[in-house]
C-alpha cells in the first residue's frame, strides 16, 4: 500500500504596525532550517517574496492593531486561516507601539506627524488578540528563531505550542548569569516569561519584558523591588511600559476597579 | 583518621595530572562570581571561594538532560545515559551533605539510572571550610560544617600543606603515582586537629534553636500566618529553588522530529515556586497562592525530607538567601516561626 502524500499546509505572513524584524528573523530561521520549506508552502510573505496567494491555512501576523482600518484586515485573515499565530511582541502584547497609550492621542499624532497629523488615522495600540482570536503566540522582540521553528513543527504535528509561563529568573539562574541587580541595574526577569535564553541579562542588561508578563505575577512586589533599587515612580512606569503598556494599564485598571467594589 | 599530606605548591601539578585522565570541574571565577566549571588549566582554580552560584549538583543532575530517544511507532527506544569520569574539586561540606540526601532520594524506590550512572562516575574531592563563605551561610546551625562520609578525598588547608583525608579506595586512586603526597606524621595529625578545633569559633549559630527541633516546629506551624506574609512579598521568581543544592524537581517534555518519526524525552529543572507547578489535569492548581508555595518549600527543607529520608532538606549553604530579591531567607523564616511559637506558648 502506498503512503498517501500529505498535502503541504499553506502558510502566509502578514504585517501590521511593526518593524518587520520578526519576519526577518523568520527568513533567518528558514535559512537555517531549510527542511521546513519542504513540508509547508508559503503563499504570501511580502518581506521575502512577491507572489500572493489567499488560500492559506496558517497565518503568522506580525505587528499590533493601531488604527480602525486594521480591524477588517485582521478579521479577514481570521476568517480565512484555520490557525492564527501572533508573531512577536507587537502582535502578542501591543509592544512598543502601545507606549503611546499612556499619552493623549492628539499629542502623539502631532508629535509624529506634525501639521499633517489630522491626515493619519490612529487609536490606542493593541495586541491582535484584542480584535481576533489568536491560537498561538510566539513572544519576543524579536522572536527567538529556535522557538519559531519549534512552534511551526508543533503546529504541523497537530500539537498546541505553549510558550513558557514561568519567570525569566528560572532560566537566567540556571545559566549562572550575574543577577542584573548585583550589577546595580534593574530587571523585569522575576515577572517576565522565560524562553529567550536570558539573552539580555547574559550580556549584562536588565530584562525589559518583551516576552510578556507571566500568569499571576506579583506585580506589586516587582514594583517595590524596582523602588528599592532606586527607581522613582516615573522610572518604574518607564521600566514597566517599554513593551508592557497594554498589559500594565489593564492591570492598573483592574486593581482600581477591584478597590471600587 | 587516614590521611596524607600534600604541599600546596604541588596542587597545580596534581590537578594537571587529573585533567589528563578525567574531566575536572572546580570553582572558577566568572564575571566576579564563582561557578563550577571544567578546568584544563589549574591556575584558574580557586580553593578558597565564596559560595558558587549553582551547587555542583549540576554534574549529577544537570539543568537539562536527554533521558530517552525513541521511534514514535514504538519499534525502538533507548535510554540515554550520559556520564563521563569526572572529578569535582573543592566541593564545600554543605554541598556534600546535599549529595548524601540526593543519593538516598535517587536510589530509593524507583532508582534513577541517569543519576546513578553519573554518581558512579564522579569523584568528590571536598574541602574543609575554615571561615564562613558568605554572610548568608548557616552551615553550623544545620550541622553541615563538617563531613565524615560521601567524599572520596577531603582536603584540609594547613597553611603550607593540604591534609588529605581518604574517603574511599577510588579517592585514594586519584593520588596513585603522584610523588608529592606523603604519609602523615603524628605532628601532622596535631596540625589537623588544631585546625579543626579552632575553626568552629569562626562560625556563628544562626538559628535561635536546635536544628533537631525544626521538623516539629514546622509541623506545628503549618497554618501560621507567617506564610501569608511571605506570599505577599515573594516574587515567585524561582531563584531560590534554582540555586538550592537539595532541590531536584524536574519537568519532562517530549520533542518530535519534524516528520514525526523520532522522539526525544528531556527533563529540565522545575520549581515549586512557579504558578503552574502544581496545576494538574483539569486545570486545578493545588498550590495556587504564593504563600502555599513558600510554605511548601520550607516544609520540604525542614520537615518533609526528614520524614522521608531521615536527613534535613536544608544544608545551610545560604545560596537562596543570597539570590532572593525580597530578602526571604531560611534563617529569618525559621527564626520567625520559632519566635511566634514561643509567643504562642507564653500566651
Amino acid at each position: 500500500m502506498e503512503t498517501p502524500v500529505a498535502v503541504k499546509p499553506k502558510i502566509a505572513f502578514f504585517d501590521f504596525t511593526s518593524c518587520e524584524g520578526c519576519q526577518l528573523t523568520v527568513v533567518d530561521s528558514l535559512a537555517d532550517h531549510i527542511e521546513l520549506l519542504s513540508v509547508v508552502e508559503i503563499v504570501q510573505f511580502r518581506e521575502a517574496m512577491s507572489e500572493r496567494g489567499e488560500d492559506y491555512q496558517i497565518a503568522f501576523i506580525e505587528g499590533s492593531c493601531t488604527r480602525p482600518s486594521d480591524e477588517p484586515r485582521l478579521k479577514a485573515i481570521r476568517e480565512q486561516a484555520d490557525i492564527v499565530v501572533a508573531l512577536g511582541a507587537c502582535a502578542h502584547l501591543g509592544g512598543i507601539n502601545s507606549i503611546r497609550n499612556r499619552q493623549p492621542l492628539q499629542d502623539v499624532r502631532a508629535y509624529v506627524y506634525g501639521e499633517e497629523a489630522e491626515l493619519f488615522e490612529t487609536y490606542p495600540a493593541r495586541p491582535i488578540s484584542a480584535v481576533i482570536d489568536v491560537d498561538v503566540s510566539i513572544p519576543g522582540c524579536p522572536i527567538n528563531p529556535r522557538e519559531f521553528v519549534q512552534t511551526v513543527k508543533m503546529l504541523l504535528q497537530g500539537r498546541q505550542p505553549e510558550p513558557p509561563d514561568y519567570p525569566l529568573c528560572i532560566e537566567c539562574k540556571s545559566l549562572e548569569n550575574v543577577c542584573v541587580y548585583l550589577r546595580g541595574k534593574t530587571c523585569l526577569g522575576p515577572i517576565t516569561r522565560a524562553g529567550c535564553d536570558a539573552i539580555c541579562p547574559a550580556y549584562g542588561d536588565g530584562c525589559e519584558g518583551c516576552r510578556g508578563i507571566i500568569s499571576n505575577p506579583n506585580y506589586e512586589a516587582m514594583k517595590a523591588v524596582l523602588d528599592w533599587h532606586g527607581l522613582d515612580m516615573a522610572e518604574v512606569e518607564a521600566k514597566t511600559t517599554m513593551f508592557l503598556t497594554y498589559q500594565t494599564m489593564n492591570m492598573d485598571e483592574k486593581k482600581e476597579n477591584g478597590h471600587g467594589h | 583518621m587516614d590521611f596524607k599530606i600534600m604541599p600546596k605548591s604541588a596542587l597545580p601539578d596534581w590537578v594537571k595530572k587529573l585533567t589528563i585522565l578525567y574531566r575536572v570541574v572546580a570553582p572558577v571565577p566568572k564575571h566576579g562570581q564563582i561557578v563550577f566549571d571544567e578546568i584544563t588549566d589549574p591556575s584558574t582554580l580557586t580553593m578558597l571561594y565564596p559560595q558558587s552560584v549553582l551547587p555542583p549538583k549540576k554534574y549529577l543532575f544537570p539543568q537539562h538532560e536527554v533521558m530517552l530517544n525513541y521511534k514514535l511507532d514504538g519499534s525502538w527506544f533507548e535510554a540515554n545515559i550520559e556520564s563521563e569520569p569526572t572529578v569535582v574539586l573543592g566541593i564545600h561540606t554543605c554541598d556534600l551533605h546535599a549529595v548524601k540526601l540526593f543519593d538516598r532520594i535517587f536510589s530509593q524506590g524507583y532508582a534513577d539510572q541517569h543519576y546513578q550512572a553519573r554518581r558512579d562516575d564522579i569523584f568528590l574531592v571536598s574541602i574543609e571550610c575554615l571561615t564562613p563563605c558568605t554572610d548568608e551561610s548557616f552551615c553550623r546551625s544545620m550541622g553541615t560544617l563538617s563531613a565524615t562520609s560521601v567524599f572520596d578525598l577531603h582536603l584540609i588547608d594547613l597553611g603550607e600543606d593540604y591534609a588529605i583525608e581518604i574517603g574511599s579506595d577510588r579517592g585514594e586512586s586519584l593520588l596513585n603515582g603522584f610523588k608529592n603526597v606523603f604519609n602523615a606524621t603524628s605532628t601532622d595529625e596535631e596540625r589537623v586537629n588544631d585546625r579543626l578545633k579552632d575553626k568552629w569559633a569562626e562560625f556563628p549559630y544562626r538559628l535561635d534553636f536546635d536544628v533537631t527541633e525544626l521538623s516539629g516546629l514546622l509541623a506545628e506551624n503549618f497554618s501560621s500566618e507567617y506564610w501569608d506574609e511571605l506570599g505577599e512579598i515573594c516574587l515567585a521568581c524561582g531563584q531560590c529553588t534554582q540555586v538550592c543544592p537539595t532541590c531536584y524537581c524536574f519537568d519532562i517534555t517530549d520533542e518530535r522530529s519534524l516528520t514525526g518519526e523520532i522522539g526525544q524525552r528531556t527533563r529540565t529543572w522545575d520549581s515549586c515556586q512557579i504558578d503552574m507547578f502544581a496545576e494538574v489535569a483539569g486545570g486545578h492548581n493545588f498550590r495556587k497562592s504564593r504563600a502555599a508555595r513558600q510554605r511548601h518549600r520550607f516544609m520540604r527543607k525542614g520537615k518533609y525530607q526528614m520524614d522521608a529520608y531521615g536527613l534535613v532538606g536544608c544544608v545551610g549553604c545560604g545560596r537562596c538567601a543570597e539570590a532572593c530579591l525580597v530578602g526571604i531567607t531560611p534563617v529569618k523564616t525559621f527564626n520567625a516561626i520559632h519566635k511566634r511559637q514561643l509567643e504562642k506558648e507564653e500566651a
